[in-house]
């Protein structure tokens, strides 16, 4: 037991300081970043073209369908856009410029401290893992009021991750009936949003919004756990906001 | 729904030892057969040379399967206890159906298909490299080794050179997912015998390792960091001193962890004993891997089916016998120093810039391609055909499907608090199990 403690005094404080300081690079690698246009340069068809998912169409980028793949890095893009995207609206094309790169206001449906049950409805993993981590040392959500818990009885928000296959549709409706209102939805990852890369296969819902309504949506593929705190912040109204300039 | 498990095979187009079973792939003309005779050391491939001399079980023979028999046990007070698909303890949707009367596990079978997004059917017809960013996405903390076996297989069926740093490459990124799967694993376990302060500690580890992963390749889950012909992002050699000096620090961190892990008698004693898996058992219900290797067969495809640049590397091959939790956790351990060795070695042979050769511009031709990569959890197999540079077919086997029977094995007459202990001893993905 001693040898832990002498280990945990060795190694000091390892939590971030987000939301209080930005995210480091080494919190949020370039692909934790949504692409943007350079300044100045248009967006070509090749970049529209070019784009495995169509998230890039001639007059800006749907980074609810981006999987950050950096194909269109060699088109004029750069991952120069904000890390914490979560945003009330689907972030869709049809809805207009300001839907699309998140910066709503604070959503705030609930308050204080958060329970948040997981639900993965068909994801890679990859999304689980990173909504997981933000309970391991470097996040440390507890320090913030968020807490994950094993049962929907016991929770405030439902954080839903993957593209939605048809044996999960059923499950995820008990689920989300389960939890007392007041309650919170969030589509983490871009499978949870629009499908992502597996969008349009038969046999899969394109999007989690199709059988639970959603509160949040946060892109990413898979979004990286600061993104995750944002959304979840954002829910008690404690998200990091940027000092006016 | 399906039973998670591969049916097994009954016949063949050749000669097979008498008792040996084959695990087919799929039921249909291109089925793929893989032959475990561990006792002459080999574990082969076929490909049928007949289509059709193939006789494919669709469901096994009761009783002769670990999954069949546990579904029929039967008794006085005996129900079917139904775990999942959202469920506590699995951060996974899947399903377990338990049989039992109370706290003793009779039988349980594991039942997948609620994360079924088709991946192999939806890639059919798209170019290799956009089918490579849906297969990456078949399971995200093992995407280096599925996308190097479909890289690897479908470059084999075009006959298109890769350059040796992009191989590297490949090896470099398993490598460090490997290393990521196994403290992942650790600390499921140590979460499971509620070694809290050990927990907190690996799982600190594992993040170092991912932010690691995201500083070299930009993305935390090296999702398109590797592409067909040609690396998508040149290691250099200051990213190579820049691992080599993390890695040393994290090779020492571990080593600490991991003895004061095994100095905790309550975390060993949980384990010892814990869901035992016996090398016949383990044998014959098909497992591969670390789970393999803690029941005392030592197969390694980086040792016993290399291919560039494990051909090249002195690969260790950590062994166990016990085939306890204990086992596979100890197998792990020592597979995460050896993954550092190996990991140096790549470092210290790594080709220099004169010696890359540019990808040839166009592809060969058509063909089929077979290809073979130990992922952390063992043993995967793909099998891609390619015409025109699209995906015509591709089957795979992943290893979290060849071990859902040993699991269920492993479980039979354990108490349903042994579960996790289990359950995360084997590192099953149901992800990649249901493709």
């Amino acid at each position: 037991m001693f040898g832990w403690l002498g280990r945990s005094a060795a190694r000091g404080i390892l939590t971030t300081r987000y939301p209080d300081a930005p995210p480091t690079p080494s919190e949020a690698p370039v692909s934790a970043h949504a692409p943007e246009p350079r300044p100045a340069v248009p967006i070509s068809p090749n970049a529209v073209a070019g784009c495995p998912v169509r998230a890039i169409a001639p007059d800006g980028v749907d980074q609810g369908r981006c999987i950050r793949c950096a194909r269109c890095l060699a088109q004029g893009f750069e991952f120069s856009g904000p890390v914490a995207l979560a945003t009330a609206k689907r972030p869709d094309r049809p809805e207009g410029p300001g839907a699309i790169l998140g910066g709503a206001a604070p959503l705030a449906r609930l308050g204080r401290s958060i329970h948040v049950f997981l639900v993965d409805v068909g994801s890679c993993n990859a999304c689980n893992l990173e909504v997981l981590s933000i309970a391991h040392p470097q996040y440390d959500a507890s320090r913030l009021g968020i807490f994950f818990t094993n049962s929907p009885r016991h929770a405030d928000v439902l954080l839903v991750v993957g593209v939605p296959t048809e044996a999960m549709v059923e499950p995820l409706r008990r689920a989300y009936d389960a939890i007392p209102a007041p309650k919170a939805v969030v589509a983490t990852g871009a499978c949870a949003i629009r499908g992502g890369v597996f969008e349009g296969t038969p046999g899969l819902r394109s999007g989690v919004d199709e059988i639970v309504p959603v509160d949040l949506y946060v892109p990413g593929c898979p979004p990286p756990p600061v993104a995750v705190l944002d959304a979840l912040l954002r829910l008690i109204g404690r998200e990091r906001t940027e000092a006016p300039t | 729904m399906t039973r998670a498990g591969w049916e097994v095979e009954a016949g063949d187009d050749g000669p097979v030892e008498d008792g040996k079973r084959a695990l087919a792939y799929r039921a249909d003309d291109g089925a793929l057969a893989l032959y475990n005779d561990y006792d002459r050391g080999r574990s082969i491939l076929r490909t049928p040379k007949i289509p059709g001399t193939w006789s494919v079980r669709t469901a096994p023979a009761p009783g002769a399967h670990p999954l069949a028999a546990a579904a029929e046990v039967a008794g006085y007070g005996t129900f079917t206890f139904p775990y999942g698909p959202i469920s506590a303890g699995v951060p996974e949707a899947g399903k377990f159906e338990v049989r039992t009367y109370g706290e003793r596990v009779l039988g349980l079978v594991p039942v997948g298909g609620f994360k079924t997004r088709s991946v192999a059917t939806s890639v059919l017809g798209l170019p290799v490299a956009d089918a490579g960013l849906r297969v990456e996405r078949m399971a995200g903390n093992l995407s280096a080794s599925h996308v190097s076996a479909f890289l690897a297989a479908a470059e084999s069926a075009e006959g298109r050179p890769v350059p040796t740093a992009e191989l590297y490459v490949r090896a470099l990124a398993q490598e460090l997912q490997r290393l990521y799967n196994h403290v992942r694993q650790i600390a499921r376990v140590a979460e499971a015998a509620a070694q809290n302060v050990g927990l907190a500690q690996v799982h600190a580890l594992g993040e170092e390792i991912l932010r690691l992963q995201g500083s070299v390749f930009g993305h935390r889950w090296m999702f398109g960091a590797l592409l067909p012909g040609g690396p998508a992002r040149r290691v250099d050699a200051a990213d190579r001193d820049r691992l080599e000096h993390a890695l040393g620090g994290i090779g020492a961190e571990f080593d600490v962890l991991w003895s004061l892990l095994l100095e905790s008698r309550t975390f060993v004693d949980r384990l010892q004993s814990t869901a035992p898996l016996s090398k016949e058992s383990a044998i014959a219900s098909g497992a591969v891997g670390p789970t393999l290797r803690a029941s005392g067969v030592g197969w390694d495809d980086r040792l016993r089916a290399p291919t560039p640049p494990y051909t090249d590397l002195f690969v260790s091959l950590p062994n166990e016998t016990a085939g306890d939790a204990l086992a596979r956790i100890l197998v792990r351990g020592a597979e995460i120093q050896a993954s550092l060795v190996i990991l140096e070695q790549l470092f210290d042979r790594w080709p220099t810039e004169e010696s890359i050769t540019e990808p040839a511009e166009s592809p060969v031709g058509p063909g089929r391609g077979i290809a073979r990569v130990e992922a952390p959890n063992g043993d995967l197999v793909y099998d891609v055909t390619v015409a025109d540079g699209r995906v015509r077919r591709l089957q795979f086997r992943s290893p979290s499907a060849a071990n859902w029977p040993a699991f269920a094995a492993s479980m039979q007459d354990a108490v349903f608090t042994d579960f996790h202990f289990a359950f995360e001893s084997f590192g099953l993905v149901f992800a990649e199990t249901d493709g």
